[in-house]
């Protein structure tokens, strides 16, 4: 009966093509372009370390002054989204978390021993030791450092692929010895190939569409290097005073990325008690002019917090949506013209003997032929539009690095994963069912005198 | 004009044209909203900069040994470059425009404004030499350019120069006029928030645009501070500005000679600036013209709507409008029929659409932080609908008047 059904269904497409091909073509572009804009968004909408969502926390404190806010500040409600080296010094103190991290982003140049490989500039991370376990950070090699390392600090690195890759050929470095701003480090592990997405624990730089660092040591060298932060750093109160090279260390300036891990939910409620009484107590010395807005959250509510999806992700699925919904309704009033133009053949065969279900299923089963059809060629321009897209969104990205990570970045932006591909598959079969349900039950319902007769 | 015979028609089968309608709806909105945003982003990528990006290059340099010395460095850096032969000026920076990283002050006429919170009016702020306006090719339009002998000798540190600041600066006009919005800036003190020092507007230029940011952050663009500073090392950027035609081979000079120039640090990248500034804008082109493909695709599926509406109607009208034509009927009245059919039904829709539109708008100007959607978008978007529609149905509607009378005679 299928089989029969599907016969009907190719030889009624083929009786007209050119309607055909226009209705599978007004499918498949709609298929596409809400696919590509499916694909765009879920790239930036994924969870990038869903299994310690309960246990993984941001911490900000509310530094600013007390005023009214600025007028470009979307959400003026929110703290500023670091910490002054003070406050992160503080907190660190606490034995609430079973992990806690500050740090920061910044750059130096890595001398190879190889004098076959010119001195080049890294993206450094200056943290503390817990960075590693905390994200769950993959090694190849070695471990990150211990505890002791932090206050400190010792002359040891941490690298990742990319770099163990170009300086010591992939092998195993631990113990080996890296130049860093003519400084001698040793290498106490390797990362393997890791690009969380978004880079979370730092939305500075590209609002968190960037790459890990390239190489990693101990935050206590922030003291003796001084090296500069490449990232955001934010004197949110007009109390700051930059007078020489302290300000970083002293002033009310903000650069600084704070994360703790909890055991459990009671730990959290704990520190956020120990946190609003660490601020209570700044109050009492003029500090934290504003109300209590001690934040204390969980990854996904801080990827919403400073929006790392953007706003014109969330433009292109709209427009995908609206897109697709012109496609449907396109193809709706093809297919119920092209169902009336066969009228009389129904008309027989209802006047045959065929009941009034027959004629239904018989047409249900060509708008789901249609639907899938137009599915298929959606696919392959969904899979064309996005090979056009990374081109034209990201070549100056790719451009100027020659660091994997940074390709595979991009790639991702652009990837269909398996959920994509299932998505496309049903939304083509609902495309057909909500275009074709209507004509088909309409030509179904039409008593088979109307059709045995001519205009 | 047979119009009640023709909308009785048209409400006899009326779902065909209320899809083609909803269609014509939603596609309006879509065009209307999204040639607006575009409008946007296009204009947000392709504002003025008043630099002169055609003839300018950047350096930037890395020390990798820790006892680099760059204070004399950058003063031969500075006298090799300046003294090649096609370089109009050479200048060291804090931060290169047009690559997002910024440096910036509140700055205020009156220091009582700056202890405000949020008080005082940001400022962009760029170190250079007395060849920076010249490097960037910007346009002096009062005043004088820096006293050479108020550049003092790199600080350290960005902290330590800060404070040390300068006695001198230049400001944007856009700066200008927010400080002093009677206009009376040039020659008047300004103080700067966070550390406590002041300096006189010695000049004015005409526009900065530093770095191309959305309309709303516009002010942090626009609004520049330049001071007589030379940025703290170790690290160096240099900014190269050559006569008309001379860049590339200046560049390449550069390129070849400049790592060696000094012991102890290397070329960390040189690039042509106008290179730099596309690829600055390249996220606000790239959503500009995915965006436009995907208005483009939505309205041809809708021209695909209506063609394939009217040939059916058409094709299931033939006997009918044969019959028209042997009762008198002229060709042209079929034609009339079909576009006055088609018009109809594009109207309607469009008047749907108008509401649509308008509701998007305000959703997306909050969203967006951008202004309503000027009514003329709508106006435009409404022509286009009715051209668009007219012109699909034409074939199917010209089709149908060259049917033959001798129709009416057949049966089918």
């Amino acid at each position: 009966m299928f089989f029969h059904d599907l016969q009907l269904a190719l030889r009624s497409l083929r009786r007209n093509p050119f309607l055909s091909a226009l209705m599978i073509g007004a499918i498949a572009v709609g298929i596409a372009a809400s696919m590509i804009a499916i694909t765009l968004y879920h790239a930036r909408a994924g969870h990038p370390i869903p299994w310690k969502e309960d246990k993984l926390f941001a911490v900000t404190l509310d530094t600013r002054d007390d005023g009214p806010p600025e007028s470009f500040e979307r959400h003026p409600e929110y703290p500023p989204f670091q910490l002054t080296y003070r406050d992160a010094r503080a907190l660190y103190a606490s034995d609430i978390p079973i992990h806690s991290v500050m740090m920061y982003r910044s750059g130096q140049v890595l001398s190879p021993d190889n004098k076959n490989i010119k001195p080049f500039g890294v993206t450094t991370r200056l943290t503390t030791a817990d960075f590693f376990p905390m994200f769950d950070v993959p090694f190849i090699y070695g471990s990150g450092w211990a505890r002791a390392e932090d206050d400190a600090p010792g002359a040891v690195v941490v690298l990742s692929k990319f770099i163990n890759d170009k300086i010591f050929g992939g092998a195993n470095s631990v113990g080996r010895e890296v130049v860093l701003d003519g400084r001698p480090y040793r290498v106490v592990g390797v990362i393997a190939a890791w690009v969380p997405r978004p880079k979370y624990y730092d939305l500075n730089n590209w609002g968190g569409w960037e790459i890990p660092e390239e190489v990693y040591i101990s935050f206590g060298w922030y003291r003796a290097l001084r090296l500069s932060p490449h990232g955001n750093v934010n004197c949110v109160s007009r109390s700051a005073k930059i007078e020489g090279p302290d300000a970083l260390l002293t002033q009310e300036c903000v650069w600084l990325q704070y994360w703790v891990e909890f055991r459990n939910r009671s730990d959290r409620d704990r520190y956020q008690a120990f946190v609003d009484n660490y601020t209570n107590e700044g109050r009492r010395h003029g500090r934290f002019p504003r109300k209590n807005n001690n934040r204390i959250v969980a990854v996904q509510t801080w990827l919403s917090m400073y929006d790392v999806v953007g706003d014109d992700s969330r433009m292109q699925l709209a427009l995908g949506f609206v897109f697709l919904g012109v496609c449907i309704l396109n193809t709706l009033g093809l297919m119920l013209a092209k169902f009336l133009t066969a009228a009389p053949i129904c008309g027989l065969r209802r006047a045959l003997g065929a009941r009034r279900s027959d004629i239904i299923r018989q047409h249900l089963i060509e708008v789901i032929v249609v639907g899938l059809l137009g599915g298929a060629v959606g696919m392959a321009l969904t899979l064309g539009g996005l090979g056009f897209l990374k081109v034209l969104m990201f070549s100056a990205r790719l451009a100027h690095s020659d660091n994997p990570d940074r390709v595979a970045l991009v790639q991702s932006f652009v990837h269909m994963d398996l959920s994509v591909m299932l998505a496309a598959i049903g939304l083509s079969l609902l495309t057909g069912v909500l275009a074709g349900l209507y004509p088909a039950v309409r030509i179904g319902r039409l008593a088979p005198a109307t059709f045995l007769k001519t205009q | 004009m047979e119009i009640r015979a023709l909308l009785s028609a048209l409400w006899r089968s009326k779902t065909g044209p209320l899809l083609v309608a909803a269609q014509v709806a939603l596609t309006l909105a879509v065009v209307v909203n999204m040639a607006y945003i575009v409008h946007q982003k296009l204009s947000d990528a392709g504002k003025p900069t008043g630099m002169d990006f055609g003839n300018m290059f950047w350096i930037t340099t890395q020390a990798n040994t820790p006892d680099f010395n760059y204070t004399a460095a950058v003063k031969a850096d500075l006298q090799y470059l300046n003294a090649l032969p096609g370089v109009v000026a050479a200048t060291p920076v804090n931060n290169r425009p047009q690559t997002f990283s910024n440096m910036g002050l509140p700055f205020a006429a009156d220091p009582q404004t700056l202890l405000n919170p949020n008080g005082g009016v940001p400022g962009t702020i760029y170190f250079g030499t007395d060849k920076l306006i010249d490097a960037l090719g910007l346009k002096l339009i009062a005043g004088r350019n820096f006293d050479p002998n108020v550049i003092a000798a790199p600080t350290a540190d960005f902290g330590t120069a800060m404070a040390a600041w300068a006695p001198e600066m230049i400001v944007s006009q856009e700066m200008a006029k927010k400080l002093f919005p009677k206009g009376d800036a040039l020659g008047k003190t300004v103080y700067a928030g966070l550390i406590n020092k002041s300096a006189v507007i010695v000049g004015i230029v005409e526009r900065m645009q530093a770095n191309p940011l959305p309309s709303q952050y516009e002010q942090f663009a626009v609004q520049v501070v330049l001071v007589p500073i030379i940025a703290p090392g170790p690290n160096g950027s240099y900014v190269v500005r050559t006569k008309p035609g001379r860049r590339d081979a200046v560049m390449a000079e550069v390129d070849k000679k400049f790592g060696d120039l000094q012991p102890g640090r290397f070329v960390e990248r040189i690039e042509a600036y106008d290179r730099t500034a596309a690829d600055a804008v390249e996220g606000y082109r790239a959503n500009a013209i995915i965006l436009s493909v995907a208005t483009f695709f939505v309205v041809l599926v809708t021209v695909i709507g209506i063609v394939g509406l009217a040939a059916f109607s058409v094709a299931t009208r033939t006997k009918q409008l044969g019959t028209r034509r042997a009762i008198g009927a002229r060709k042209f009245h079929i034609l009339r029929y079909f576009l006055v059919e088609n018009w109809i039904i594009t109207t309607s829709g469009v008047v749907l659409g108008c509401v649509l539109a308008l509701a998007a708008g305000v959703q997306l100007s909050r969203m967006y932080q951008i202004p309503q959607l000027p009514l003329y978008y709508l106006v435009g978007g409404v022509l286009l609908l009715w051209v668009v529609g007219l012109l699909a149905v034409l074939v199917p509607a010209l089709r149908a008047a060259s049917i033959s009378p001798a129709v009416a005679t057949r049966t089918v």
